[in-house]
């Protein structure tokens, strides 16, 4: 593809996802692009203190968690619009990421992983454990009010395709503005030598901090989103150990450091995993799960930079990739 | 308080501990070693329980002469998984073992899930109930045997790692890659045969726990946090911190699910392991104590 093809794909990709829901009626099919819409939302989100500040989370999920049951749990006992309980629930992501990340951007490695999954788990077990408030292991199912935009709830899955897709395009947008800001290359200081960065001046403590707090508010109003789509939350499905990797995973296989990567990363992983659901998932579960497992290792051992850097020999000068560019 | 349940409680939590103990050993020796956190060592646990189910049900071979069998297929198994992927990782950044090892327990998990279904297995012993008796206090004989082998087991690394020629490789290995190369020793090898004793550990910690445990493909979860703590509370690296780091969190377990909440035993565990990476992030026994 030489550049001047590259320039008309990206119109009409745009062209094509804005016109599935006129053509595609059937619910499951809305529902996947939904969830790849949402889960690179996420990945963008993540990507900001995973990718670009290079501290693997593995505790993601404490946002999402946080967005869906602030909003939820007002929408149950004070009837109050999820247009606010939302945005309460960002802000309490933001509190959280503040908690989380003062103790732990002071440690490294995998000691920075192993903390992130204890929040996560933490989360879980409060959640389970306070049951009069939040249903515990039973779950929360949302009170149904009919077609009512005000609490998120409309007669068919096309609404929610598309706040979905304005969500990731907001989001994309602020990435791709923060990633060329100042902010983008403290952060890719910080990557690059956390300690030579300090010296040259970069409060580091602050800049990973910013990111993550950003990070956080994005999960968290994923959170909300999908549990207005779904109708119901409970500790599995919001605060698991294993949506908490997911999203680190999504941006991985696509590209880490990458504006378009977690965008490949969720398409190619919602994909893979339904596509396996729906030809394999009735002789065995697990077989979709076996094969993300794959693309995870073979991606980490064969291509490190994701399945975006496949595309690298397409794009006129080199991608976005590790915010070098101005 | 009624101090027998508070005996009671303690030792149960004591046994437990001690296996504890041997999957965070396996864990522990790996990062002293090769400096990377295995986040599949749970999956190895279930695998460990797996054959050991297999041997029992297929076999009639009963799980603790069937240790051998097992320590043997988890060498094996060990040897291979470093051959084809962990050998490809070394030298590269903390985040592709961490990814790595990640995938390896995903599709571990699930490929037992694809095989075996996601049915609950038990593995009959005769011993499976029995307990010993003693001033109103009871002591289950599987978690003894459990408790026992699994002190055994740290013993006999413990004096691996500090008699032999091996384990005096595998700990200038540890100390300084180039040094042990100048002094002629060969750290591929000393790695290769840390990950596959840390992964048969596992294994054999498995074993021990199928006649108290169901088998199935989650199992392995439950360990893999559990260990992460022991391992960090012990010091990384440390194999008497692992025995100790074991034990401490064998009775927090315990003690809180029987006076706070069964459900919360969880989170104390998760607390303890946070304050220590916080204010002591060198564990109890430090990085210079191997």
């Amino acid at each position: 593809m030489n550049p001047k093809a590259a320039k008309f794909v990206l119109p009409a990709l745009i062209v094509v996802v804005l016109a599935i829901p006129l053509f595609v009626t059937v619910p499951y099919y809305l529902h996947i692009m939904f969830m790849i819409f949402l889960l690179a939302t996420m990945g963008l989100g993540w990507n900001l203190i995973g990718g670009y500040g290079a501290q693997l989370s593995l505790g993601h999920s404490v946002f999402f968690a946080i967005g869906a049951y602030t909003a939820v749990l007002f929408v149950v006992y004070k009837r109050l619009t999820p247009l606010v309980g939302g945005v309460i629930g960002m802000a309490l992501a933001v509190v959280a990421a503040v908690i989380i990340g003062l103790p732990c951007f002071r440690l490294r490695g995998p000691y920075f992983a192993l903390a992130t999954i204890a929040s996560g788990e933490i989360t879980r077990t409060l959640l389970l454990h306070f049951k009069d408030f939040t249903a515990g292991a039973n779950g929360v199912p949302i009170p149904f009010h009919g077609n009512d935009p005000l609490f998120l709830q409309f007669s068919s899955k096309a609404e929610y395709y598309y706040l979905a897709l304005l969500l990731l395009a907001v989001v994309f947008m602020i990435v791709r503005t923060m990633e060329r800001a100042k902010i983008g290359r403290y952060l890719a200081a910080v990557r690059e030598d956390q300690d030579a960065a300090e010296s040259l001046g970069v409060k580091t403590a602050w800049v990973k901090m910013a990111a993550f707090m950003l990070s956080a508010v994005i999960v968290a109003a994923c959170g909300v989103l999908y549990a207005f789509t779904v109708g119901y939350i409970d500790p599995d499905s919001v605060a698991s150990v294993d949506l908490s990797i997911q999203i680190a995973v999504v941006v991985i296989v696509g590209g880490i450091g990458t504006l378009w990567g977690p965008i490949l990363g969720a398409a190619v992983i919602v994909l893979l995993t339904e596509l396996t659901n729906m030809y394999l998932g009735a002789v065995r579960g697990g077989a979709s799960l076996v094969l993300y497992g794959i693309l995870l290792i073979v991606v980490i051992l064969v291509k490190p930079n994701g399945l975006i850097s496949l595309f690298d020999r397409f794009w006129p000068k080199k991608q976005v990739a590790h915010g070098t560019t101005a | 308080m009624n101090p027998t349940i508070f005996v009671q409680t303690t030792l149960n939590g004591l046994m437990v501990g001690g296996v504890y103990a041997l999957v965070a050993v396996g864990l522990t020796l790996i990062f002293g070693v090769m400096k990377i956190v295995n986040f599949a060592q749970g999956e190895f646990v279930m695998l460990g329980m797996y054959v050991s189910w297999m041997l029992a049900t297929f076999a009639r071979i009963s799980p603790y002469p069937g240790l051998l069998i097992v320590g043997a297929v988890m060498y094996a198994l060990g040897y291979l998984v470093f051959k084809f992927l962990i050998i490809r990782v070394i030298g590269k950044p903390d985040e592709a073992f961490i990814l790595l090892t990640l995938g390896l327990s995903i599709v571990l998990q699930n490929l037992v899930l694809v095989i075996f279904g996601a049915e609950y297995f038990s593995v009959d012993t005769p011993i499976k109930d029995k307990a010993f008796h003693m001033a109103g206090l009871s002591l289950s004989v599987p978690r003894l045997i459990a408790f026992v082998v699994a002190l055994l087991m740290v013993t006999a690394l413990t004096i691996m790692l500090n008699k032999t020629d091996l384990g005096r490789a595998m700990r200038a290995t540890s100390e300084s890659r180039e040094v042990a190369t100048l002094l002629g020793i060969n750290p591929t090898k000393c790695f290769t045969i840390a990950f596959a004793i840390g992964i048969v550990l596992a294994g054999i910690a498995g074993v021990l726990l199928t006649p108290m445990f169901y088998v199935f493909p989650g199992v392995g979860t439950l360990f893999n946090l559990t260990a992460f703590v022991v391992v960090v509370l012990g010091g990384m690296g440390s194999v008497p911190g692992a025995l100790l780091g074991g034990l401490i969190i064998g009775v927090v377990e315990a003690l809180s699910s029987t006076y706070i909440s069964l459900d919360l035993a969880q989170l104390f565990t998760f607390l303890i392991f946070l304050a220590v990476l916080f204010l002591r992030p060198s564990g109890l026994f430090g990085e210079a104590a191997k």
